[in-house]
């Protein structure tokens, strides 16, 4: 019955033990123990980025959230005030009042700071800042009233270790006179740190005016942008979804759509930057910088994604609802907006905001539309105010990363920190969806 | 030493080859297989029958430790192979599945040539020492197999394109060419139809010379067709195991005798 | 009175027909609405699109149509030898038509009358009057402009007086069609849902609406550039040099160091991002118990959510600098934070997590049999990977790497802050060099003047870009798809 020939393992095999691993299969583990390492390896590299992105942008950028202000009170008079605004540099004026009222609190003080290095760390918004406060406060005329302002950007830059001494020696805007005048103020309770408001409200603010640029501006016109995509690609996302997964008969047509929302979801975003520059503002007619035309180019940017959502979610609804309502005599649109559009709603809600929150961070596109421009008037209200010029959140930040003064790179830093807080929000909402109203069928 | 061992193998032909004892399996919450104790005799068709669900898969996956891939599959009792206890912490399974080679339901050749395919086993193990070896390694299982006619003028060309009868013998030449001890075929024809089921049936009587084999079948036919010994599983239970014609002419359980005559299953 | 009204007008004739209709077909079946033949909702909804939709499609179409109109009414008033290229025509048209909005401000302003402006002639200070209304033109005005601009405000006001009487009229014969056919027979649902149909194709069509408005465009000014500059020299030539003298002509604008930059930076970006997505894909997938999975998988993914301007300054003021000091520097390889190798390897980053998903999905669809056939055979798994699930996989890995590349290809703000604008074409790494995104963003910002072949040169570069990827994600889905149907 056995064939001798045929018979035995190959002398190749050798019949050892399994309880002693021969050399090869010792090498062979060693390798699979490399191979995960490798894995584990590229995890860590990824874990890594992630962690020190995240510290670069943070240490950068929180210094943004505080800013030196200087608190001192000062004594409007209202002939002074009338006199200041009769005067052809009502700036000067007003840094004359400034000054002498920093010259009175410094003495009153009996600090050993000079008023004229004094005055020279303020804000080149000082004058500015007095006079809108002088005109709000006319009733206070005659009396000190508490004033605050902010301390120009190397002064503040010193505090949080970007300027020192040595710098100061080779900085043309700033002179270590200048801050040992900021440290005795600080000593003094004159120059004290708090949160920066104004980084939140306040519109962008020129080159040499760090201190007082703001996000507020920027923050209106990305809301704006965020107002047109949800009302335009929303409705024209799932109608297109309801079309493709319900509707569609296989045909050319059809095809031609697919092909073409799946291609759109890859083109890079410069190039719907192109064409909003050219249809939109060039040929339409649009103003530029408006967020109108920001919020159509990302509406076309967001559309493939809301699609690919919605027709998902439309997908995960059960043909069985569907026949349900057919038998009971429902026409095939009923059955669609009566039961599966609801019963999709949340997974179409969850593509919308991650693609509101693609849109959110989108930049090149509106740097080709003139969101780069620099605006300090706030838009008006909607609907007028979607054609007034606006910046927006991340183009903010493309706009101070190239600017000269090192400050403009914390507030960048602070800038991105309050977009990836919204990033985090709008993503933390759609999990949220997704867990309370998931389905499983 | 070989002629030895051959006649010691010839005079102990029905030595135990591998041998199970109080064995349980647990997926999850659930106890698959309970209390099980068999001893598989070399050089001989075992096969394992049983209504679907009943565990007998589960435990064929048991002996090469092939649930070890499942993460909440739990073994506990003792199973050797030639007297060595395959759950020894020291034994590594890929060296334990180099023993015990495996054929699955589903003929799962892969994306690459019939002659990678059989390479495969013999590569990773490192079973030649040059291209000449491997090539008599390829053409020895696929004869074996029963596979080397049809192939040997395609050897280039992907194992996917076989005829799916072709693709299961495919699959046995590429377990046969690591040279197993046991071969663990797990319902190898179930997807197969009537005229390629013969075809294997009659390979793996054929193998039998060589191998222990061990095979789950859903069909007490071909059970009967191609085994010496039959054990008959219900619900994670060993129920009855002996002579494969003694269990189909006088089983001795009740419910071995319901299955057979078709009222359970 | 302001053409947003024009649209609420509408929109509340709309809803007005809806009231009026509904409450005409209940009417017409005398208060029992289960004798009808559709809801009373149809017939509103019947209402609400026949007397609004006709309407507000001739509005859109009439706002999109009448620039064009405009512009073919007025080029009339301009000497013919001024118009005779192309880029002046559209250069003069854009004068004519700041000019008729300054005048328009100017009288919003109060600073003009109409009467004023009628009797106004070249030699008055137009400029200075404009200057008043806060339009800042930036030359004086030439008789002709002067002349097609009030034109250009004649014929804008006839149109619009066109615009609100089509408008309206079409608005009352829908309404009049709505009402007349609401009686309780009409088979109002019908009708309202084959219009939503109607409604749904053409928001579906919108896709390719954008793809063909994105050709257009492009293409359109493609050509107007290539008959400025030879397309020989934009695709061949080496150099990118363009003149800032705007007319002066003496640009260099060949393609051949942009692409390089392009190419040299996506090649380093997705040699960081390849082997490390895939591996960390492999690994996610194949050997990490389930709860890693749960939480390593999302945190890989939140690089995905980082918006690139981050990515962005990330490599402008930490990896740079970070390179520059501790590599390039001290090597001697250069001292420019901005090199390939910052943005490259902040593009490789960006890159991981899109590689790691879609690798993901394509080893998750490597059929379990394949892992079990070579378990079986005694293949570690280290093995099994390697040998039978990558190359199983490999047609969808190479799906996925192209598509990676097309995105590297196409991305603009970590090149435009990490990686420099000076056109190279040069093997070190450290070196600064720019891409063609840089260099459409560099073109097309600031002052543009859309007549030079130095602002039109974007658009080639555009149109090349859209080509190149369109290629690879064509390319990429057709192989990915290939690749899924064999295992379904």
């Amino acid at each position: 019955m056995t064939d001798a020939t045929a018979s035995g393992a190959p002398a190749t095999a050798p019949a050892n033990s399994l309880m002693a691993p021969d050399a090869r299969t010792a090498r062979r583990n060693a390798a699979e123990k490399r191979f995960r390492a490798y894995g584990l390896g590229a995890i860590a590299v990824a874990f890594g980025a992630l962690v020190v992105l995240l510290l670069s942008i943070l240490s950068n950028g929180l210094g943004a959230f505080t800013q030196a202000k200087l608190s001192f009170p000062v004594t409007l008079q209202a002939e002074q005030v009338a006199e200041a605004e009769g005067a052809l540099l009502k700036t000067s004026a007003y840094k004359a009042m400034l000054q002498e009222a920093l010259a009175a609190y410094l003495a009153e003080q009996g600090t050993d700071v000079d008023a004229e290095v004094a005055i020279s760390l303020l804000s080149d918004e000082a004058a500015a800042t007095l006079r809108e406060f002088a005109l709000a406060n006319a009733d206070r005329y005659g009396e000190p009233v508490p004033f605050t302002i902010l301390a120009n950007g190397r002064i503040d830059g010193f505090f949080k270790g970007r300027v020192t001494y040595e710098s100061a020696e080779l900085d043309r805007n700033v002179s270590p006179e200048q801050l040992r005048a900021a440290e005795s103020l600080r000593d003094a309770g004159v120059l004290t740190a708090g949160f920066n408001w104004s980084f939140i409200t306040a519109p962008d603010a020129s080159d040499n005016r760090v201190e007082a640029a703001g996000l507020g501006v920027a923050m209106l016109g990305s809301l704006y942008m965020m107002l047109v995509v949800l009302v335009l690609a929303l409705p024209i996302g799932v109608a297109a979804s309801i079309y493709l997964e319900e509707f569609a008969p296989q045909n050319r047509l059809t095809d031609l759509i697919e092909v073409n929302i799946s291609n759109l979801a890859a083109v890079p975003s410069i190039v719907f930057g192109i064409l909003g520059l050219a249809i939109f503002i060039n040929w339409a007619g649009l103003p530029q910088s408006a967020p109108i035309v920001g919020g159509l180019v990302l509406t076309l940017m967001t559309l493939p994604t809301i699609i690919i959502a919605t027709r998902a979610a439309l997908k995960a609804v059960p043909p069985s609802i569907r026949d349900a309502a057919l038998g009971l005599g429902a026409s095939k649109m009923q059955s669609v907006f009566h039961h599966v559009l609801p019963l999709a709603m949340p997974g179409i809600l969850t593509g919308t905001i991650i693609g509101l929150a693609q849109a959110l961070g989108e930049t090149a596109p509106l740097l080709l539309i003139g969101m780069v421009a620099f605006v300090r008037e706030y838009p008006d209200a909607p609907p007028e105010g979607l054609f007034d010029p606006a910046s927006a959140l991340p183009v903010q930040i493309y706009n101070w990363t190239q600017r000269a003064d090192p400050g403009f790179f914390e507030r960048a830093s602070g800038a991105i920190i309050v977009l990836l807080l919204f990033l985090l929000v709008m993503n933390l909402t759609a999990i949220f969806l997704r867990r309370r109203f998931e389905r499983r069928w | 030493m070989n002629d030895m061992r051959l006649t010691e193998r010839v005079r102990t032909e029905m030595a135990t080859k591998m041998q199970a004892r109080g064995v349980d399996v647990h997926y999850g919450d659930t106890h698959a297989i309970k209390d099980v104790s068999i001893d598989i005799p070399d050089r001989t068709v075992t096969a394992f029958i049983g209504p679907s669900g009943c565990g007998k898969s589960t435990f064929l996956r048991c002996l090469n430790r092939m649930n070890d891939t499942i993460p909440i599959a739990r073994v506990t009792g003792d199973i050797t192979l030639d007297g060595e206890d395959v759950y020894d912490r020291r034994v590594d399974p890929v060296q334990l599945r180099a023993k015990v080679g495996m054929v699955f339901q589903k003929p799962n050749p892969f994306p690459k040539s019939i002659y990678d395919n059989v390479a495969y086993g013999p590569r990773i193990h490192g079973l030649s020492r040059n291209k000449a070896e491997l090539d008599g390694i390829v053409e020895q299982s696929l004869r074996r197999a029963a596979l080397w006619d049809e192939a040997k003028d395609r050897l280039d060309q992907p194992g996917t394109g076989l005829s799916g009868g072709q693709q299961q013998r495919l699959c046995i030449a590429r377990a046969v060419a690591t040279s197993p001890e046991v071969l663990l075929m797990d319902e190898p024809c179930s997807a197969l139809d009537p005229i390629a089921t013969g075809q294997v049936e009659e390979l793996i009587d054929e193998l039998r010379q060589n191998f222990t084999v061990v095979i789950v079948t859903h069909s007490m036919q071909q059970a009967a067709r191609v085994s010496q010994r039959t054990a008959f599983f219900h619900l994670g239970n060993l129920v009855e195991y002996g002579e494969t014609g003694q269990i189909f002419t006088q089983p001795e359980d009740p419910r071995t005798e319901s299955y057979i005559s078709g009222r359970i299953g | 009175m302001p053409t947003i009204w024009l649209f609420a007008i509408v929109l509340v004739t709309g809803l007005a027909g809806f009231a009026l209709a509904r409450g005409r077909a209940v009417a017409s079946a005398g208060g029992d609405t289960r004798v009808m033949h559709s809801r009373p909702l149809y017939h509103g909804l019947n209402g609400l699109l026949t007397a609004m939709l006709p309407a507000l499609g001739l509005l859109v179409a009439w706002l999109i149509l009448q620039p064009v109109l405009l512009d073919r009414a007025v080029v009339g008033a301009i000497p013919p030898e001024v118009l005779e290229d192309g880029a002046a025509r559209s250069l003069v048209m854009a004068d004519v038509r700041r000019v008729a909005d300054g005048l328009d401000a100017a009288i919003a302003a109060g600073v003009a009358t109409p009467e004023g402006l009628a009797a106004l002639t070249a030699e008055d200070d137009v400029r200075g009057l404009l200057g008043q209304a806060g339009v800042a033109l930036g030359s004086d005005v030439s008789p002709y402009v002067l002349e097609a601009a009030r034109d250009m405000r004649a014929t804008a006001a006839t149109l619009r007086v066109v615009m609100w009487v089509a408008v309206l009229a079409v608005l009352a014969i829908g309404l009049g069609v709505a009402l007349k056919r609401s009686h309780a027979d009409y088979r109002a649902r019908n009708f309202v849902e084959r219009g939503v149909l109607v409604l749904l194709v053409a928001a579906a069509s919108i896709a390719v609406l954008t793809t063909v408005g994105i050709v257009a465009s492009m293409l359109f000014e493609t050509v107007n550039f290539f008959s400025q500059y030879p397309a020989s020299s934009f695709f061949f030539s080496t150099n990118w040099d363009p003149s800032f003298s705007g007319r002066g002509g003496g640009s260099e604008l060949g393609i051949v160091p942009l692409l390089w930059g392009t190419l040299y930076i996506s090649f380093i970006a997705l040699l960081v991002a390849v082997p490390v997505g895939l591996l960390a894909a492999i690994y996610l997938s194949e050997f990490a118990s389930k709860r890693m999975r749960s939480v390593a998988k999302p945190v890989i993914e939140v690089l995905a959510g980082i918006p690139t301007i981050v990515y962005g300054l990330f490599a402008l003021i930490t990896v740079g600098p970070l390179l520059r000091d501790a590599i390039a520097s001290p090597l001697g390889l250069g001292n420019s934070a901005s090199s390939v190798m910052t943005a490259g390897l902040v593009m490789g980053i960006m890159l991981i997590p899109f590689v790691s998903s879609l690798s993901d999905d394509i080893i998750n669809a490597v059929p379990q049999a394949m892992r079990d056939g070579s378990f079986g055979l005694g293949a570690t798994h280290a093995e099994t990977i390697r040998q039978v699930i990558l190359p199983a996989a490999l047609p969808g890995i190479v799906g996925a790497v192209l598509l990676a590349a097309s995105r590297a290809i196409g991305e603009t703000m970590i090149v435009v802050l990490g990686a420099g604008a000076a056109a190279k074409l040069s093997l070190n790494p450290f070196e600064a060099m720019t891409t063609v995104t840089v260099k459409i963003v560099s073109q097309l910002t600031g002052d543009t003047d859309f007549a030079s072949p130095e602002t039109l040169v974007a658009f080639a570069l555009g149109l090349t870009l859209f080509v190149i990827t369109l290629g690879l994600n064509v390319l990429a889905l057709y192989i990915v798809r290939t690749y899924r149907e064999q295992y379904e």
